[in-house]
């Protein structure tokens, strides 16, 4: 049976240019611009659009369904740009829409690298479109520099949330104990500021001892060894264990549980992803911090929308309205349930007018 | 200078050399031997019972990754869709059996599905690669990224939880003390060596990796081994999948990140050559412990973590220095 199906596949007369043909079409193919259209344009109302990396990532799926929900709000079209993680393709993308609105639109991106955000606000404001970023540009690029078009720049701020989780666990523990902590990749500014902020709580808490950091680059397999070993060398000495990611959290859970301990020793992740906050309904975490997604998306439309149609002129905002932290949202066995039920239940019901609610202070470089 | 090489090169043509074979096929144990005394002396929790079943769990996937990985490099060819394999099958699996996104619950049927998925995308490798003749090196890098571009596209970027009580089993309950995934890659264990040493396509993929041509001429079919031998490579990353999804107890898209670097360091640090037609999968366990046995040592030494990374890559440098067997080889690129 075996044999003959490879027989089979050995006496297939295909040929490599056959082959190559193939592979050619399926590029052309893909080559198109993905950009995904609800329905047709309207002329009157400025487009709205969000430029993300892909929609096969739980955060960026979520971003899409608040941009989506906030053109809806206001009943205007919304196109989704993926970027598929290619520079080229993000900016080009954002061109071809530009052309196509004839610059009537209003883009919310979080661009790919740091560096696409100049072409990105200069393409937008020779355009006439209003246009806000969010996580990375080039810390010398700055909103007023392009009045009126570039609105704002939105990012977070590791550093607080890392210390809110660390004192999340650290109350957990009962204020006293040897805790372990999982870090992301060490060059990451993200994972910098979050273990910024746990040591900021450890100098706080005495009574608390860090008994090893080890990095795990965001990975859960990594995690799951590093929390093994630790199982080892520590033992009961273990307390708590504070981890820069909710994937990293998942697994040290997996590691406690093949030992029996899932449940008695607290975790806690930062992201706000569905399983963590499932675990920590569950009593195996506790706590997590998310960044809403769904507020990016919708937001960060909403502030350019708002700009754009003339409700608030960007050049008299303050620096703080135009370069500002948002707020990630802490979560904790108090408020796992509420949260489940209103974000990951059904879908959040946010007030797309309060545009500055969320502000956390301006960005300091 | 010229006139040492050309002395040693007349002593090595009798006597000499097999013994020099011979301790280089043991170096790999005594490093493992050395690193345990080493570790054990600066920790001594590391011979707890504890530890050893925490190694063999670390260890487990590792192995089967290994033994698929070994005998594609004992044929000269080199495999790098062992993370898209294995994603897909973890992946799948995390969709078919008792889950928290769908109401699917096909238990032991969804692990067969998950082996035959595993065996097709190694048979399309294997088709591939003889058939169109591109190289495996491309061949793989290929369908590692499809294999995982599938998986993303599966699960839509999120990640699904596993709750059947079967796989779950195979991370957290125990028989002799060890889980049963140990013991499920011990037999996979048990059945490469079987294969490699008891069957044809074992003979015939070492036959293929000491000389092709030399093969194809003695009516060896050649392409029809390496279709096989590929399918078999798959089958065990699917198992890999299994093992991954079942200790982490989700399916995502991230679960290969990494594996392949581990894979190929434990092939290569058991002493299977590169070259092909030397090694086997029985020293792919040793290189898979030693791995192991330095990971999990390196953290209860208290090392950076900056310098955990650096000596994994130090070490596979100096394996293949070891394990090359200068003499043959003229040109290397």
């Amino acid at each position: 049976m075996v044999k003959k199906l490879i027989d089979h596949a050995m006496n297939r007369r295909v040929g490599r240019r056959d082959f190559l043909k193939g592979a050619a079409a399926a590029g052309a193919v893909g080559a198109f611009p993905a950009i995904i259209t609800r329905s047709a344009f309207a002329a009157d109302k400025p487009t709205v659009v969000n430029s993300i990396r892909s929609l096969s990532n739980p955060y960026h799926a979520t971003w899409n369904a608040g941009g989506a929900a906030f053109a809806n709000s206001v009943g205007t079209d919304y196109v989704t740009l993926v970027t598929e993680g290619n520079s080229e393709k993000g900016i080009a993308d954002i061109k071809a829409i530009l052309a196509k609105t004839g610059g009537n639109c209003v883009v919310n991106v979080d661009p790919n690298d740091s560096p696409d955000a100049r072409p990105i606000v200069e393409a937008c404001k020779d355009a006439g479109a209003y246009v806000v970023t969010q996580w990375n540009k080039p810390a010398d690029l700055h909103p007023w520099d392009y009045d009126p078009n570039y609105v704002a720049h939105i990012s977070f701020d590791g550093v607080p949330y890392g210390k809110a989780m660390a004192e999340t666990l650290i109350k957990a523990m009962g204020g006293k104990g040897g805790i372990v902590a999982l870090g992301g990749i060490e060059s990451n500014t993200p994972a910098i500021a979050r273990k910024a902020g746990l040591m900021e709580a450890l100098e706080a808490n005495p009574d608390v001892e860090l008994l090893d950091f080890q990095v795990a680059n965001w990975s859960e397999t990594e995690a799951l060894e590093k929390t093994n070993a630790w199982l080892t060398q520590f033992g009961d000495q273990i307390a708590g264990i504070w981890a820069a990611n909710d994937g990293m959290a998942l697994a040290a859970v997996e590691a406690l549980r093949a030992d029996g301990r899932a449940g008695t020793v607290p975790v806690t992740g930062i992201d706000g992803i569905q399983l963590a906050v499932e675990a920590i309904l569950n009593g195996e975490m506790a706590g997590t911090v998310a960044w809403d997604p769904f507020w990016q998306g919708g937001m960060g439309l909403s502030i350019g929308y708002h700009a754009k149609t003339g409700e608030f002129d960007p050049t008299t905002e303050p620096k703080d309205h135009r370069e500002f932290y948002g707020k990630g949202v802490i979560i904790t066995a108090d408020s796992a349930q509420s949260y489940f039920d209103t974000n990951i239940a059904a879908e959040p019901t946010l007030d797309w007018n309060d545009i500055w609610g969320r502000v956390n202070g301006q960005i300091v470089y | 200078m010229s006139l040492d090489t050309s002395a040693s090169a007349t002593e090595s043509g009798a006597a000499p050399r097999p013994r020099r074979w011979r301790i280089a096929s043991w170096a790999p144990v005594i490093v493992l031997v050395a690193l345990c005394i080493i570790i054990g002396l600066i920790n001594p929790n590391f011979f707890s019972f504890g530890n050893f079943v925490r190694m063999s769990q670390t260890a487990m996937i590792p192995l089967v990754l290994g033994l698929g990985a070994t005998f594609i490099i004992l044929m000269g060819s080199i495999d790098l869709s062992v993370e898209g394999i294995l994603t897909l099958g973890a992946v799948i699996l995390s969709m078919l059996v008792l889950n928290g996104a769908n109401a699917n619950d096909l238990g032991i049927f969804g692990i067969f599905i998950v082996l035959a998925v595993g065996a097709s995308v190694g048979f399309i490798n294997g088709v591939i690669h003889v058939r169109l003749k591109v190289p495996s090196f491309m061949t793989t890098l290929g369908v590692w990224f499809i294999g995982v571009g599938v998986a993303n596209a599966l699960l839509g970027g999120m990640a699904t939880r596993i709750n059947s009580p079967l796989i779950r089993g195979l991370a957290i309950d125990r028989f002799l003390g060890f889980p049963w995934g140990v013991w499920l890659a011990l037999l996979c264990f048990v059945i490469a060596l079987i294969i490699q040493n008891y069957t044809r396509l074992g003979r015939y993929i070492y036959a293929l990796g000491g000389g092709e041509e030399l093969a194809e001429l003695s009516g060896i079919p050649v392409g029809r081994v390496r279709i096989m031998t590929f399918t078999l490579a798959g089958i065990f990353y699917a198992v890999g999948g299994i093992l991954a999804a079942a200790q982490l107890g989700l399916g995502n898209a991230q679960i290969g990140n990494g594996r392949l670097f581990t894979t190929i360091t434990a092939v290569v640090v058991g002493g299977t050559a590169l070259t092909g037609g030397r090694g086997g999968v029985h020293q792919t366990l040793i290189g898979v412990l030693i791995v192991v046995v330095l990971n999990n040592g390196m953290v209860l030494m208290g090392v950076k973590p900056s310098v955990q990374i650096g000596v994994q890559g130090l070490m596979i440098i100096a394996a293949v220095a070891l394990s090359i067997d200068r003499k043959l080889i003229r040109i290397v690129k």
